[in-house]
């Protein structure tokens, strides 16, 4: 069992506010992913629930004891860093086996949960090597490993994935979701910026920007019914079109080119709005069919599958990406007109949040 | 049958042949080395075979090799006093390395590992003793050592030996450490080492090239120092090498061979711990300079 509780955590550096009052629960056993841009805090936040670095104010609670001025090895919690951090000058049974020396259990226990672990890793065989003759994916499994070792009632992913290549990224992240799989009991806090990562990993998402929480939500919720505009643009890939618009009456939308939209509900006529819509809710219009946006063909990036259109934008504003079938025959230069399926639109008033049923009143 | 004399003009195709100005060139340079590596070695190797001639022997023919080989003057050498002055030059080196470099090391995990205030005025305190001169400081350390006791003890060097090579010992070693990652001290943190087990099991041991450059570089000035020898030790029993060759040059001035003998028997484990060592202190300097 290990729920954390974070009430408004603050961390500071001199005069810089980093994290800005972080209210957070996250019940036992759960894999939540922390994902931001650069500098949003998400790392100092791990590092504040790992106690490597001090919490200024506020409360974190591990099954209701308070952590905040426990050393981190009394934590229970088991952190694995980007670096992997492996000690260069052991082996790889040394280096699992180091915070269990320190913790004074006996050599044939030792022993035991290292060839445990090792067996469920595949490092069998590589024991009694230097972190440097290892590959980069098996240097983040002793990593992982010399997590596992202890136990840990909390475990920490500080974007372990991040020196990987490609392919080795997605197979050591079929290997955490198995590991997460095996260990339901343990809770896991996962940093990244890789939101294909944190939207295949995560029970919960927590959105952060510059040290406050945007949002937090299962991965589907966070795609389909983002909070704002920062995490809407942020949950997923390519990111979605943003377009100014305003409300004509009843759900009719008018878009910037005299492109029109339907709204999933009633807005007040004369509304100024942020109209959003992801490149995959976007398709070719109809003949006949009121087109949302019209354009030209900028580029393609053809993925088999699918293929990714650039509408030419006016005025140096984001070109707008339509994500559409990869047989479709297009071709840069040409016209097209798309239009979106009402359902999928995503409306945001001017200061960015959401916009809900209820807006049209205020409105 | 294939007409192997035919072979070789297209073997000499396929490899181009080197320039004639680049092979004159690395011919100069390798004759400049070992020109180099003679001007340096001769000296000491002509020191070496005097000890194993006789004194008429070396007045006659200096330059000659030995007619017959002897340890009569490396023996009486030894005899003389030589014995004491390795000892006690064993003593004070071996002591003080081991003070300089814990104590150094310490210093510089402190000052690349914790966030004491006013932290670059400390790094600016410690490094500034390597600009007090020693024989400026002599006076006062002479009174000093006197009113403690320990003037002409093995310990007035060690201590002196220690505090005025800290600074600089503490440099090198902490230019080595800001390179090392954090992140290890975190993970050793992390596994429930303290402070202490951080230091001896995690960075220490990845200091090792910088520690035994650090040794090299201590040793070299300890075995050789001169003035504070000379100044804080007065008996045979505690005098160190250098100052003890002196005393026996004096005493036996006119017998080159036997002074030879203890020349050679002086530098002799400074060559040795140097040629087991040179690949850790080249690099340890190399890696751990310019931060």
């Amino acid at each position: 069992m290990a729920h954390l509780t974070l009430r408004d955590v603050r961390k500071t550096y001199g005069y810089m506010e980093v994290l800005h009052g972080i209210d957070l629960d996250i019940p036992s056993g759960e894999f939540v992913v922390f994902v931001g841009p650069s500098g949003c805090g998400k790392s100092t936040l791990l590092r504040t629930i790992a106690g490597l670095e001090e919490i200024s104010s506020g409360e974190f609670r591990l099954d209701g004891a308070l952590m905040n001025r426990v050393a981190p090895a009394q934590r229970g919690i088991a952190m694995v860093f980007q670096s992997y951090a492996l000690y260069p000058h052991m082996t790889v049974y040394d280096n699992m086996a180091f915070g269990l020396k320190i913790a004074g259990l006996p050599r044939r226990e030792i022993r035991a949960r290292i060839e445990r672990a090792a067996e469920s890793l595949q490092l069998s065989p590589y024991l009694d090597r230097f972190p440097k003759a290892l590959s980069g994916g098996q240097r983040q499994r002793v990593a992982i490993g010399r997590a596992i070792v202890r136990n840990p009632r909390v475990f920490l992913f500080d974007e372990p994935l991040s020196n990987l290549d490609a392919a080795l990224r997605v197979a050591t992240r079929i290997e955490i979701a198995r590991l997460k799989q095996a260990m339901p009991g343990t809770t896991m806090i996962y940093v990244t910026h890789d939101q294909t990562e944190a939207m295949t990993l995560a029970d919960r998402i927590v959105v952060l920007r510059d040290g406050r929480i945007e949002q937090v939500g299962s991965p589907v919720e966070l795609y389909r019914r983002p909070a704002n505009l920062f995490v809407a643009r942020f949950i997923g890939s390519p990111a979605m079109n943003v377009l100014a618009a305003e409300a004509q009456g009843g759900t009719r939308l008018r878009l910037p080119d005299g492109g029109l939209a339907e709204a999933p509900f009633e807005i007040a006529p004369g509304t100024a709005l942020q109209y959003g819509i992801r490149p995959e809710d976007l398709r070719p219009a109809a003949p006949g069919e009121a087109a949302a946006v019209t354009g030209r063909i900028s580029l393609i990036e053809q993925l088999g599958e699918v293929q990714l259109a650039y509408l030419e934008a006016a005025d140096g504003a984001a070109p707008l990406v339509a994500k559409l079938p990869g047989t479709l025959p297009l071709a840069t230069g040409q016209r097209i007109a798309l239009a979106p399926r009402p359902e999928a639109a995503h409306l945001f008033g001017e200061d960015g949040e959401r916009l809900r049923p209820a807006a049209r009143i205020a409105a | 049958m294939t007409d192997i004399s035919h072979m070789p003009a297209a073997a000499d195709d396929a490899v181009p042949a080197r320039a004639p100005w680049a092979l004159l060139g690395r011919a100069m340079l390798q004759a400049l080395l070992v020109a180099i590596a003679a001007l340096v070695l001769y000296p000491l190797i002509w020191m070496a075979m005097n000890g194993f001639r006789s004194n008429a022997e070396i007045f006659n023919s200096p330059f000659a090799l030995p007619a017959h080989w002897s340890f009569a003057a490396y023996a009486a050498a030894w005899q003389n006093g030589v014995s004491q002055f390795v000892l006690s030059s064993l003593v004070v080196t071996g002591v003080s390395i081991v003070t300089t470099v814990f104590i150094s090391a310490w210093a510089a995990y402190g000052l690349t590992r914790t966030t004491i205030p006013g932290q670059p005025l400390v790094v600016g305190f410690i490094l500034g003793g390597m600009m007090l001169s020693p024989t400026v400081a002599l006076v006062p350390l002479v009174r000093m050592m006197q009113d403690f006791g320990l003037y002409n003890t093995h310990w007035a060097l060690i201590l002196l030996y220690t505090a005025f090579r800290v600074p600089f010992t503490t440099f090198l070693i902490r230019a080595y450490m800001l390179d090392l990652p954090r992140d290890l001290d975190e993970a050793a943190r992390m596994d429930g080492a303290s402070e202490g087990q951080i230091f001896r099991k995690i960075i220490l041991p990845l200091c090792r090239p910088i520690l035994v450059s650090c040794v090299i570089l201590h040793v070299l000035f300890a075995w050789n120092e001169y003035l504070f020898a000379m100044i804080f030790t007065n008996s045979p029993e505690t005098r160190t090498l250098p100052v003890g060759l002196t005393s026996l040059m004096s005493k036996h001035g006119t017998d080159f061979a036997q002074v030879f003998a203890a020349m050679t028997i002086s530098a002799l484990p400074i060559v040795i711990v140097f040629f087991l060592t040179q690949r850790y202190f080249i690099r340890g300097l190399t890696e751990g300079i310019g931060k």
